[in-house]
């Protein structure tokens, strides 16, 4: 991308936001109606009782809290490419780095729903907040489910704000190339920024700080969903892997979702000038990296129950592979392990057609993972007794439906009214050559 | 002192703009502001600014956080000394990890905090005297000059290769 | 002997000298909780106890109602009781469901052309004398009654209002009425009756189907003798073995399930007279008795049975010289009412081998009998009917019984109910398949609603007394019949003061100190001197003629058997929700009635559980689902009595099949007894499924080891083996005692130490956190899985106790099932034929898994060890039962639903969980509460024994024992320094609360 002048970057970006034709409009609206059902499920669960899910005794998580890990990893590789490399320097992140830190957010903020979706008296959910109350009734700071509280909420608050702050530089730009209504909001908006030298010494500071705090809090903060898991002595959650485990496979899913992502927006809004075949190259390099460490954890999980003489552990794993889900036990190894493993053809890596169809499996094998986790552990625990088993119900589907109607729609309203690219970055990439990143 | 009038320059070239900068040192005239569509080093080593505090208030803000956190954990646990799973009431390895997120959100705030306070942004007064090109591929320099001069420095930009205009 | 320990000493006070006053009142109370007609003794929150007697079946056991509020909200057993001793069945529990049943009738019906028109009482009793006297004119015998087994009082009523009315006495009516059995005893013993036995001084038992621990004659008592004599005791324990086609319960808790042919039990009995006879015994028998019977049984060789009856040859010899060492062996005949069309002869040898084995005859008790001995045969209960059918103008009264619903439906005698010209009336409360064809339908007063004395063997008075107010302004049946009969003139002005005068004539009571006190404990108890037995012994040709045509058993290809059912017992129990929803122990199946085959047959067949299959036999068809086990024959199919109501409120209607339909009409011709079993002519799929719906289940794993899931079937259980976990365990009886003493601690599942949840449970080698102390007390169950025979007294008494909520079939399928007790049972990995019984309830951790991730603390560690679920904190996240090793934590998916007046029964002491909640045991917490403000007021510390939650009250066979673990003499800490103390999944060093004592097996 070399040979591109500040001009023609801005005249790219800036042009992905002029007033839109009807048929995005139309989408906006297909997937407004998806939400709209997804919170009439949601209304219809809270009137009737949470049993109009498939959920049952054993197995008390269903999609609920399936749909909510598999966002949360979705959420995570918007900060490790904001972030993480960020810090490592890899220029080539520049031109993606807002779509993702924008996945993040979103994702994060309906992530953050399912908990909420998944509770027997939601109306009571404040109860788990830290509110002084004259009984000095307080939650369990010891509960897991605790640790996600604030571990969630923190990541949401500084994914928004790095999110924010990242884009001041942008919305001054829009601002100033803005008239009328939009030059108002945007002067709003851009807090007044004008690019002063005092402004970048203290800004450019400040943002590698937020990289620096960003970068811990986003393994920290799916190590913390993994010991919802982990702290549980379920057979086949009880283990220490699950930390690094969960944190490679959200960035797994997390670059799937990029791929998803981006693939369509380049083409649509004609970035392929930024966003160019390399760099999507490099994301498919890094998801074989995650696609093994994911693999090693499958392998180190059965060796671990061979290993422990565990009998319980054993036979939960050999149902794991064998049982009632095997099926979704093989999508989820196939997808997640294998797939990846094309990327290693070069071929592959740069065909724009095999690289969205094998992020769209990545993503339903990732969403089967934490299917076989969540609903296997518990189906077939310690009690024979107990064994039992689970399927979604019809409002279970209505609200993943709503999820994911939910995150298009709101990533289809960013697109056409920010900057879904960061000019800012991308010049300041011409400039240095930042793109050394290639 | 007598009345000053404002002269800003337009480079399209951040090294032009850093030499001007340099140059100004050496002029009877004075640096206002350097307005710049990238945070560019070579400006900013041409002013030869000092490092910025930001980090003082991220650090505050970190050590804050982990104790507030901490410290949330235990006194809530200590109101009613409910024992569960037989642990202890007041049991360090889970209250760390709380200390950990609030040190994370804290931080963050005070990070937000002090890029705000310092570079005192929300503030809209200098969109007055602003270039709006500053923000697309110019680099404005804006200096100050005793009245009646204000030609000679228009002058002086001229000759380093930027546009002039006086404000 | 009974213990009666203080708690029930107080309880037995609180029944006050005038408790009567509320009953004996006809009209009907506007508000329950009205204190102007409040007794002098209704404390409001205070519960008042009134003892009575249980009349949910012929056995007749002593109750205790706790009444709250002018409520009975449960009932226990009377500790002052003979018969069951302060213990009940779950039918029992489930009696307080009959008064607040929301299908109860509250108002008279008379039938007209356009349906039922509802009457005043007033009107009804009119109404009724009219007809009666109306009939009474026409001539003899035009009042005809069908009545239930009822107290000796009642009867005499029953016997002198129709002799006023010129008619003959009325005919007693039970599905189950031990026909074969009362004529094997009048052939052998010379006594038309039922005998009880001293089964708990027997050391060997044989029962040729005979289900004492569900139905037969008194199951609670002989439940508790059978402990007595099958329980540990030094280091021996007396022997079961159970000879039969299929495993009931009963069998179940055999040592030893001796599975044979059909109808092949006579050829086995008589093969043992013959062994006993080479054993040299029957010496006391005259010669030509002897003679007989050693020519009827020679033919009966060793191999000549086996071949016969199919069972095991070796198996065979070994019960051979088990019998023949045995001191004081007792042999038990058919089980409850009648099996197979030879059942007589099966009784007969039953009775000839006590005879021959203990010629003293010591543990028959001839003078104590059972009353249900009163009910008339079957054959004559036929005739009643071809009687009605004849000449049926009249009118006809039924007092609680089902005939439409209990006799086989081909060719019903029932159908004289339609005819016009009978005037049918029915005092039943329910409309159920009789009281539907009644032209009136009358209902009075239920037991506990009513005065009326029951004694269920004949050495003991036992009394029935109004625990609560007439919920729906019902007469009682004796105040009715007294003005029916008598008008003014009549002897007494209420059935109540009849009573007394019927007990003080016949010199039960001297004064109203006797009859207060009666009132008080609930009767009269002193037993009666038990002379020894008279026999007159059978002649030998009636031997001869007996027993002389054993018929071949037929080994038909496909033979049906309708058991009766541990939870309807004949049907009477299916409207009560309690019932419905407590799983059948072995099938685990609630709400239905599937029927159980062998999986070779069902192979076979190529079906799978869960099919629906259509049985024929030459008497009817029927529809039900399979039910996949072990525990019948092949070639067996096994459905329990009880369900298929086509009326019976909404908790019966459309749940399961009847299968009375499919039995024979005719009798057995000399018993009279009617025959539960029958050939099928014709079994085949009929394509549609209530298929398991989830293949697993289905597929390759089950074959193996039996497991399946929860099946559309309503079933409560994943699978039907522990894996070799550490769960339900058993020992060898020569194990006694050496098992893992030298083996020394370690981690793993099966060197895990037994760790108390006490302070010195704790270990630095095991444990990461140090132990915490508890406050004085430490709350502990200790459970004898021994002890334990399945019976589901205890998860009835629990729901009873902590309106636990009703989900009915479908619920259940989806795994929703609110049971805080559940009685799980398990099965041999080598032999699917032996069970064990593991009451499963929260094991009260001391380091609880579900307390830590609760982001609220609703679960938490309670100062005395309790595992408190506080339900108005609980916000529903589901991950305590997640973390829950033993899956006992319940969660409210739905608001249940109590209709009215179910609603009354609910226990005000705990609180009714709303949609979104988790719920567990709690050990009945609000018993445990009241026990600590009964001890403050006394200054004291709670006895050992003093708190004992609903299901360790009830447990008939105590194999549960609730107490506190600090005092180091209470019972718990006694036992669980037992060697076979073991906690469930120990290695998970979760220090459970509940300890279990493991089952002793012994090999015959």
């Amino acid at each position: 991308m070399s040979g591109m002048t500040y001009a023609q970057i801005e005249q790219t970006v800036l042009h992905t936001l002029r007033p839109a034709p009807l048929k995005y409009w139309a989408v906006v609206a297909l997937t407004f109606l998806g939400l709209l059902i997804g919170a009439g499920c949601w209304a219809y669960q809270i009137a009737v009782g949470i049993g109009v899910g498939g959920q049952n005794i054993p197995v008390v998580w269903g999609t609920y809290l399936i749909n909510f890990v598999f966002w949360v990893g979705i959420a995570h590789s918007g900060t490790l490419i904001s972030a993480i490399l960020y810090l490592f320097r890899a220029g080539w992140r520049n031109p993606i780095a807002r779509a993702a830190e924008t996945m993040t957010v979103f994702a994060v903020c309906i992530a953050g729903l399912f908990p909420f979706i998944h509770l027997g008296r939601v109306w009571m959910v404040y109860y788990i907040l830290p509110y002084p109350n004259e009984r000095t009734l307080w939650p369990n700071f010891q509960s897991p489910l605790v640790f996600d509280v604030v571990a969630i909420s923190t990541y949401l608050t500084v994914s928004s704000l790095f999110w924010y702050t990242g884009m001041l530089p942008d919305l001054a730009i829009v601002r100033d190339r803005a008239t009328g209504l939009r030059k108002r909001i945007f002067q709003m908006i851009s807090l007044g920024w004008t690019g002063r030298h005092e402004q970048w010494r203290h800004y450019t500071r400040a943002y590698l700080f937020f990289a620096a705090l960003a970068t811990p809090l986003v393994i920290s903060v799916h190590s913390v969903v993994s010991w919802d898991f982990a702290l549980g002595i379920v057979p086949g959650w009880h283990s220490t892997i699950f930390a690094p485990y969960f944190v490679a496979g959200a960035i797994h899913s997390g670059l799937a979702m990029v791929l998803t992502l981006i693939i369509p927006l380049r083409r649509i809004f004609h970035y392929e000038a930024f966003i160019t075949e390399n760099i999507l190259d490099n994301i498919a390099k890094t998801i074989i990296f995650t696609g093994l460490i994911v693999g090693y954890a499958y392998l180190v999980e059965y060796f671990l129950a061979w290993y422990s003489h565990n009998i319980v552990e054993q036979e939960s794993f050999r149902w794991r592979a064998f049982g009632h889900y095997s099926l979704q036990f093989w999508v989820m190894v196939i997808c997640n392990t294998v797939v990846p493993l094309l990327f290693f053809f070069r071929k592959v890596r740069r065909s724009i057609p095999w690289l969205f169809a094998i992020s769209v499996l990545i993503n339903i094998g990732m969403w089967y993972e934490r299917f076989v986790i969540i609903i296997g552990g518990v189906a077939h625990d310690f009690m024979p007794n107990a064994w039992g088993l689970y399927s979604p119900s019809i409002i279970e589907y209505g609200i993943l439906l709503g999820s994911f109607s939910m995150f298009f729609f709101l990533f289809l309203l960013f697109v056409k009214h920010l900057p879904s690219v960061s000019m800012t970055e991308l010049k300041e990439g011409i400039h240095q050559g930042g793109d050394h990143g290639r | 002192m007598a009345v000053e009038k404002c002269v800003i320059s337009l480079f399209d070239d951040e090294t032009r703009a850093a030499s001007a900068i340099e140059a100004l040192r050496g002029s009877p005239w004075k640096l206002e502001r350097v307005h710049s569509p990238i945070p560019s080093d070579k400006i900013l080593n041409a002013l030869k600014l000092k490092k910025s505090r930001v980090g003082y208030f991220t650090l505050a803000g970190g050590i804050i956080g982990f104790f507030s956190g901490v410290g949330l954990a235990i006194y809530t646990g200590i109101q009613w000394n409910l024992i569960v799973s037989g642990k202890p009431v007041v049991a360090w390895i889970p209250f760390l990890i709380v200390g950990f997120e609030f040190t994370i959100l804290f931080a963050v705030f005070g990070n937000v905090l002090g890029l705000l306070f310092q570079t005192n942004l929300p503030e809209f007064q200098s969109l007055r005297i602003y270039d709006q090109r500053c923000s697309g591929e110019h680099f404005g320099v804006l200096a100050s000059c005793a009245e009646g001069e204000e030609n000679k420095l228009m002058a002086f930009f001229q000759e380093k290769g930027g546009e002039a205009r006086l404000i | 002997m009974v213990d009666l320990t203080r708690r029930h000493f107080i309880k037995i006070l609180g029944i006050g000298s005038l408790t009567f006053a509320p009953g004996c009142t006809s009209r009907p109370e506007k508000n329950l909780f009205s204190n102007v007609q409040a007794p002098e003794d209704m404390v409001t929150g205070k519960a008042t106890w009134y003892a009575s007697t249980c009349r949910e079946c012929p056995a007749g056991c002593g109750i205790l109602a706790k009444n709250k509020e002018g409520r009975v909200i449960k009932i226990e057993g009377n500790p002052l009781h003979p018969v069951n001793q302060g213990r009940l069945c779950m039918r029992g529990q489930a009696g307080v469901q009959g008064v607040y049943n929301p299908d109860r009738i509250r108002r008279p019906l008379l039938k007209k052309k356009d349906g039922w028109q509802a009457l005043s009482f007033q009107e009804a009793e009119a109404f009724l004398k009219e007809k009666i006297d109306a009939a009474t004119q026409k001539g003899e015998n035009r009042v005809h009654m069908l009545t239930e087994v009822v107290g000796r009082s009642l009867s005499a009523l029953f016997d002198d209002a129709l002799h006023k009315w010129r008619s003959q006495p009325p005919l007693v009516f039970e599905p189950f009425a031990y026909e074969s059995l009362k004529t094997a005893n009048q052939r052998v013993f010379g006594l038309d009756g039922l005998p009880s036995y001293r089964m708990e001084e027997a050391d060997f038992l044989l029962s040729f189907g005979a289900d004492f621990l569900e139905t037969w004659l008194s199951p609670v008592e002989y439940g508790r003798k059978f402990k007595q004599m099958h329980a540990v005791n030094d280091g021996r324990k007396g022997f079961f073995v159970h000879v039969s086609p299929y495993q009931s319960l009963t069998c179940a808790n055999a040592d030893l399930w001796l599975s044979c042919y059909p109808d092949a039990e006579v050829v086995i009995g008589l093969g043992l007279i013959r062994e006993a006879f080479q054993h040299g015994r029957g010496k006391s028998l005259s010669s030509e008795l002897r003679d007989a019977l050693q020519d009827i049984s020679s033919p009966f060789t060793k191999d000549k049975v086996a071949e016969l009856s199919g069972v095991d040859l070796d198996l065979y010899g070994k019960l051979i010289t088990r019998l023949q060492q045995a001191r004081k062996p007792l042999i038990f005949g058919t089980g409850t009412g009648a099996i197979g069309s030879n059942s007589l002869q099966v009784d007969t040898v039953a009775n000839l081998l006590n005879t021959l084995l203990d010629p003293e005859l010591g543990l028959l008790e001839f003078q104590n009998r059972h009353l249900v001995e009163t009910a008339s045969r079957r054959s004559e209960v036929l005739t009643f009917f071809k009687g009605l059918a004849k000449e049926p103008e009249g009118v006809l009264l039924l007092n609680n019984v089902n005939p439409a619903f209990a006799l086989p439906s081909s060719g019903s005698p029932v159908d004289v109910l339609k005819q016009e010209s009978l005037f049918t009336v029915s005092f039943s409360n329910f409309m159920d398949d009789t009281s539907r064809l009644a032209d009136l339908i009358l209902p009075v007063r239920l037991p506990l609603e009513t005065w009326d004395e029951y004694s269920g063997t004949s050495h003991i008075v036992s009394m029935v007394q109004p625990t609560m107010a007439g919920l729906t302004g019902a007469p009682h049946l004796g105040d009715l019949f007294l003005r029916l009969a008598y008008g003014e003139k009549s002897p007494a002005k209420n059935f109540q003061e009849y009573l007394s005068i019927k007990l003080f004539s016949s010199g039960v009571i001297k004064d109203q100190k006797d009859w207060v006190n009666m009132l008080r404990e609930g009767g009269l108890f002193e037993k009666h001197a038990s002379g020894k037995p008279s026999p007159q012994w059978i002649s030998g040709d009636e031997v001869r003629r007996t027993l002389g045509s054993v018929s071949p058993p037929r080994n038909a290809e496909l033979t049906f058997f309708a058991a009766p059912s541990l939870r309807f017992f004949d049907g009477r129990g299916a409207n009560r929700p309690w019932l419905c929803e407590v799983p059948d122990p072995l099938s685990k199946v609630a709400w239905q009635s599937p029927v159980s085959i062998n999986p070779q047959t069902l192979r076979q067949r190529g079906l799978k559980q869960g099919d629906v299959v259509e049985l024929r036999s030459q008497w009817g068809t029927m529809e039900a689902p399979v039910y996949e086990t072990e525990g019948v024959r092949p070639g067996v199919l096994l459905m329990s009595l009880g369900q298929g109501h086509e009326l019976f409120g909404r908790y019966a209607e459309g749940m399961g099949t009847n299968p009375f339909k499919l039995l024979s009409p005719e009798v057995e011709p000399v018993a009279g007894s009617p025959i539960f079993t029958v050939n099928l002519t014709s079994f085949r799929s009929t394509g549609r499924s209530l298929g398991s719906a989830h293949t697993e289940g289905s597929q390759g794993f089950r074959t193996q080891f039996g497991i399946h899931y929860r099946l559309r079937l309503a079933h409560t259980d994943g699978s039907k083996v522990q894996h070799g976990r550490k769960i339900a365990l058993t020992t060898e009886l020569q194990d006694l005692g050496k098992e893992e003493k030298e083996q020394k601690p370690g981690l793993g599942m099966w060197d895990f130490p037994l760790v108390l949840p006490l302070p010195e449970g704790y270990d630095k080698k095991r444990d990461v956190y140090p132990p915490h102390d508890h406050q004085i007390y430490r709350w502990a169950m200790v459970v004898d899985l021994d002890r334990c025979i399945g019976c589901n007294a205890c998860a009835a008494a629990c729901y009873a106790e902590n309106n636990v909520g009703i989900v009915g079939p479908d619920r259940i399928r989806e795994g929703r099932e609110m049971a805080w007790l559940s009685i799980e049972r398990y099965l041999d990995e080598k032999n699917l034929k032996k069970v064990t019984f593991l009451p499963m309830l929260c094991q009260h951790c001391d380091n609880a898994p579900c307390e830590s991730v609760c982001p609220v603390f609703a679960p938490h560690h309670s100062k005395e060890g309790l595992n408190n679920q506080i339900f108005n904190r609980c916000i529903g996240t589901r991950f305590c039962s997640q973390n829950c090793p033993y899956k006992v934590r319940r969660f409210n998916w739905f608001d249940w639903k109590w209709p009215k007046p179910l609603h009354l029964q609910l226990n005000p002491d705990v609180t009714v969980r709303s949609k979104g909640v988790m719920e567990k045991c709690s050990f009945c917490v609000q018993r445990i509460k009241e026990a600590h403000g009964l001890a403050k007021d006394e200054k004291r510390e709670i006895r050992d024994g003093e708190v004992q939650p609903a299901c360790v009250q009830t447990c008939p066979t105590k194999a549960l024992v609730f107490g506190n673990l600090m005092d180091k003499n209470s019972q718990v800490r006694k036992l669980t320094e037992d060697w076979r103390a073991y906690q469930v999944m120990g290695h998970l060093n979760t220090k459970p609360a509940v300890i279990y004592l493991k089952k002793v097996v012994q090999e015959i």
